[in-house]
């Protein structure tokens, strides 16, 4: 470096400089011009009070919990797991182009739970959770949801909408998406907050346009304790149909009062979205 | 075969600077975590190939690298966070300053940068790696490496406040607004 060292332009010196890359000689040559150029030397503090500022502004990602997915990667990993992430996106999609092609009931590994199976985990329950939470709020006429997304404006509701998502990821601790139903026919009432095990869940209502009784589904999400995916499964209790699973950080339950191959495309159509 | 235990403690311990260097690269708290598992996966498929007498963490961030090239060639290069989107989201870390226009002009500057820029100016003075390890994260010669960080710099600042030398002095945040 020595010898092409006063051919680099004269900013790179002055970069390297505060980077501490010099060697003895060098690092003397820059502080002599630095005394003698206060301008030159002002540019310097400011590229300084730049890194740090940077420091500071993205330092505190650091001391944030590291999520459990991430460490459970670590450990779970082995050469023949599914790779997830950004890969599993396209895993994810791949099956869903398998459902087109076969027909979905045959490519989802949808499958009537069976109270005879062993419990693989502690985290189970929380879809009964989901039918309660379902049946308490669905018959509400005026207080449905916590946070309505109505607004008087279309700009109105995509504040509410927007805000319910933060809110709601915020609380959560993991990314909550509004589903897009309306292909299906359904719109969003709102959501809400909700207990569950550990963490709070939340609860989001739709509702199928246009009818003053219409029916309503609700979708609960929640942290679930293993983000080990889950298979689709497929419950009915009386007139209640439900679908649920577990993909990247989230349960999902979708449960509503609708035959199963309704109930399922809008099942498919928030397995998308939450891939998205 | 499978990663040894003592292979991914070292790896879980890379982590937190994962995810920060993630998060300068891809600004989305969620986009980045999903780069950092991507990170992590491709470390554990190749466990074998890391060398113990090198740093754990400049391998890591390497590949992390390389998540992020072939990401963005995936994506064609379109960068999908708009600037007040950093500003209140629930994702966006936080921060003990009292100005939050900084803050966003900063973030915002910095993500004007080019790739070829912005890496190795966050790689030097974030991570503070040296200019050889960023040389061998990117896998450019040092030289590169050192023109780069000093262009980047620059256009920083440019970006930032205009141009042309600045009184010196204490430097106040708030000037940069």
């Amino acid at each position: 470096m020595n010898t092409t060292f006063n051919d680099l332009p004269h900013d790179t010196r002055l970069s390297a400089w505060l980077d501490d890359e010099l060697n003895k000689e060098q690092r003397a040559e820059v502080e002599a011009w630095l005394r003698d150029n206060p301008d030159d030397a002002a540019r310097v503090r400011l590229w300084a009070a730049d890194r740090d500022v940077l420091r500071a502004r993205l330092g505190p990602a650091l001391e944030e919990a590291v999520p459990t997915r991430l460490e459970q990667v670590v450990w779970s990993h082995s050469p023949s797991t599914l790779s997830s992430g950004w890969q599993r996106v396209a895993a994810g999609l791949a099956v869903l182009a398998i459902g087109a092609a076969l027909g979905a009931g045959l490519a989802w590994r949808w499958q009537r739970s069976n109270p005879a199976e062993p419990v693989v985990s502690g985290d189970t329950g929380w879809e009964q959770r989901a039918v309660t939470a379902h049946s308490v709020y669905v018959p509400e006429v005026r207080h449905p949801v916590e946070v309505a997304v109505a607004g008087k404006s279309a700009d109105e509701s995509r504040a509410q909408e927007e805000h319910l998502s933060r809110w709601l990821t915020k609380r959560l601790g993991m990314p909550v998406k509004l589903f897009d139903l309306r292909a299906q026919g359904y719109e969003l009432v709102g959501g809400r907050l909700l207990p569950d095990a550990a963490a709070p869940s939340a609860q989001l209502m739709y509702q199928r346009s246009g009818e003053a009784m219409a029916p309503r589904v609700t979708v609960y999400l929640r942290k679930p304790e293993s983000t080990t995916p889950a298979a689709f499964r497929y419950e009915r209790q009386e007139d209640l149909g439900m679908f649920y699973w577990v993909e990247g950080s989230t349960g999902y339950a979708l449960v509503g009062a609708l035959p199963r191959d309704q109930l399922m495309s809008l099942a498919e159509s928030i397995y998308k979205q939450g891939q998205n | 075969m499978n990663a040894p235990t003592a292979f991914r403690q070292q790896l879980i311990a890379t982590i937190p600077r994962l995810r920060r260097y993630a998060r300068s690269l891809v600004f989305d708290a969620s986009d980045a975590d999903d780069m950092v598992q991507t990170a992590l996966e491709r470390a554990l498929a190749h466990w074998h190939q890391f060398d113990q007498r090198r740093d754990i963490l400049v391998w890591v961030i390497s590949i992390a690298h390389n998540a992020y090239m072939d990401e963005r060639r995936r994506l064609g290069h379109v960068n999908s966070v708009e600037p007040q989107d950093l500003q209140d989201g629930p994702d966006a870390p936080t921060v003990h300053t009292s100005d939050p226009g900084l803050r966003l002009d900063l973030l915002s500057a910095l993500q004007r940068l080019s790739v070829e820029q912005r890496e190795p100016l966050l790689l030097v003075t974030l991570e503070q790696l040296s200019y050889a390890e960023c040389a061998e994260v990117l896998r450019i010669p040092i030289g590169t490496v050192m023109s780069r960080v000093s262009r980047g710099r620059t256009a920083l600042r440019a970006l930032l406040d205009g141009h042309g030398p600045t009184p010196t002095g204490t430097r106040s945040l708030r000037r940069v607004v």
